[in-house]
């Protein structure tokens, strides 16, 4: 395997800006305009997910209409929302733990956006290509949870309490399935590094009819991806598993005193969840940004694969009920955690017999 | 150049951005404080009592369960990476696999018995299962 750099984009920039020879500070100059594009990428389409994609996905599942005022299919929506969001006013409430009250919203935002470093984005788009990628992104994606149980907690509101606690008992139950089916896929590679994760999918695995069909990992082992799925939208808190915000129960959950900026830290923070979940999905099981037509525009199919995903997770908030909080811990404990070892010992054995 | 360069200057952007995010808001946003706005909201009632009060989590055999589980999903990311290149070296397949199957197998035990204990369960507490039977009568 050809490994022609360990920070594809940082290096590309600081090349061509002429930046490669000046030592570590221009390195980090180089390093921090590929980690603002990336950034700016994401929260890009977290954007144009949150106020407008959601809004009329779930309208066409509901027969509805949603945003139409503002430009063609009322997309202007997006800058109206995010002008009317930010100029709220913030309210404080009473007894607010404040340091941790204002620290959460970054930190669950900070943490979703972090996750992006190592996620190859095709075209060469790649922040940072470590060995222990995969570790890494799990490890990151959830700290998530820590900023949950803080805004609940410093919220001083006895609805965010319930939902922090409930934050913690469903990452607590899913974490354990979707890291060990996620590694699962390591057998195959024999590396934790994001770009051989990725280059490992790329073979042909069988022909049909001149049709080449790669060998993905959702379609060597499809048991494993729907397992890793179901985990997914759990970490995710989305439908069937929104259980820590609960709008029918619990109000919000962890973020019922939040306004203003601060409630659009978490909300964005959620979203870029949502993207990062689909963007591992996309490396593990579905070939990363592979498909059709030229290397060049891996980009459009990375998209196209994270953004199947948040739309997996509007359908399932149309068409799935929520679970009850004992149920979650029921089906994590009872059925998760067992069919994922089952998976991991099945894969193990798979591969021993092919190897 | 070193990726972790890279991951750090990402720590900085993903702390920056919501930082100058929260700076445009101080300049747009009003300021009316008032007592009826800052109070918690309880669904619109005076809200009652505190929130700081000792509560029956109900997760708590879970919760220790999870960091026996965690460590071990930490012992099996290396087993995992060298489990394809070991077989391709010569070690035959009980040697890589049997011992991680003993490894799982002995935390399988662990969880069958806390299974047949009822930890791996949301426990109700003893008040709300009094209420309910009072309920019932």
């Amino acid at each position: 395997m050809i490994l022609q750099t360990e920070s594809p984009l940082p290096d590309l920039l600081a090349d061509l800006l002429g930046l490669s020879g000046s030592g570590v500070a221009g390195e980090f100059v180089a390093a921090l305009l590929a980690a603002f594009i990336v950034g700016n990428v994401m929260l890009a389409m977290t954007g144009v997910a949150g106020p407008w994609a959601k809004r009329k996905i779930t309208a066409k599942f509901t027969d509805r209409i949603a945003a139409d005022r503002i430009g063609p299919a009322g997309i202007g929506t997006i800058p109206a929302d995010a002008l009317r969001l930010l100029s709220k006013e913030l309210i404080v409430p009473e007894g607010a733990d404040r340091p941790a009250w204002d620290i959460a919203p970054l930190i669950v935002a900070g943490s979703a956006m972090l996750g992006f470093a190592v996620i190859p984005m095709g075209s060469g788009i790649q922040l940072a290509d470590p060995e222990v990628g995969l570790a890494y992104v799990f490890a990151v994606a959830s700290i998530a949870s820590l900023g949950m149980v803080m805004a609940g907690y410093a919220s001083n509101n006895k609805y965010s309490m319930l939902g922090a606690l409930r934050a913690v008992a469903q990452n607590l139950a899913y974490e354990i399935p979707l890291v060990v089916t996620g590694v699962s896929v390591v057998l195959f590679t024999g590396s934790l590094r994001m770009s051989e994760i990725v280059a490992a999918q790329q073979e042909t695995l069988i022909s049909v009819g001149g049709l080449a069909i790669p060998s993905w990992f959702a379609i060597v082992n499809p048991f494993a991806f729907v397992l890793f799925l179901a985990a997914n939208v759990a970490e995710v808190g989305r439908n069937p598993f929104d259980i820590p915000e609960a709008p029918t129960e619990i109000v919000a959950g962890f973020q019922t005193e939040y306004s203003s900026v601060y409630f659009v830290l978490l909300y964005l923070g959620e979203f870029l969840h949502i993207f990062l979940g689909g963007a591992i999905t996309a490396v593990l099981f579905l070939g990363g940004a592979a498909g059709p037509g030229p290397e060049s525009i891996g980009f459009l199919w990375f998209v196209v694969k994270i953004w199947a995903f948040f739309l997996l997770t509007q359908w399932l908030r149309s068409a799935a009920p929520r679970l009850r909080i004992d149920q979650l811990i029921e089906i994590g404990w009872k059925g998760m955690l067992e069919l994922s070892f089952l998976n991991l010992v099945l894969t193990a054995v798979i591969v021993g017999m092919v190897a | 150049m070193n990726p972790w360069i890279a991951i750090g200057a990402l720590a900085v952007v993903s702390v920056g951005i919501p930082v100058a995010m929260m700076a445009v808001s101080s300049l747009l946003r009003p300021s009316v404080p008032e007592q009826g706005k800052s109070a918690v909201y309880e669904s619109g009632e005076i809200p009652t009592g505190t929130t700081r009060i000792r509560f029956n989590i109900q997760y708590y055999m879970v919760a220790l369960l999870f960091v026996v589980f965690d460590i071990e999903t930490v012992l099996i990311f290396p087993w995992t990476v060298i489990y394809r290149p070991a077989l391709e070296g010569g070690a035959s397949m009980t040697e890589v696999l049997a011992p991680m199957l003993v490894f799982i197998g002995v935390l399988v035990v662990g969880l069958v018995w806390a299974w047949r204990q009822g930890a791996v369960q949301w426990v109700s507490s003893p008040r709300a299962l009094e209420e309910k039977t009072e309920a019932n009568q």
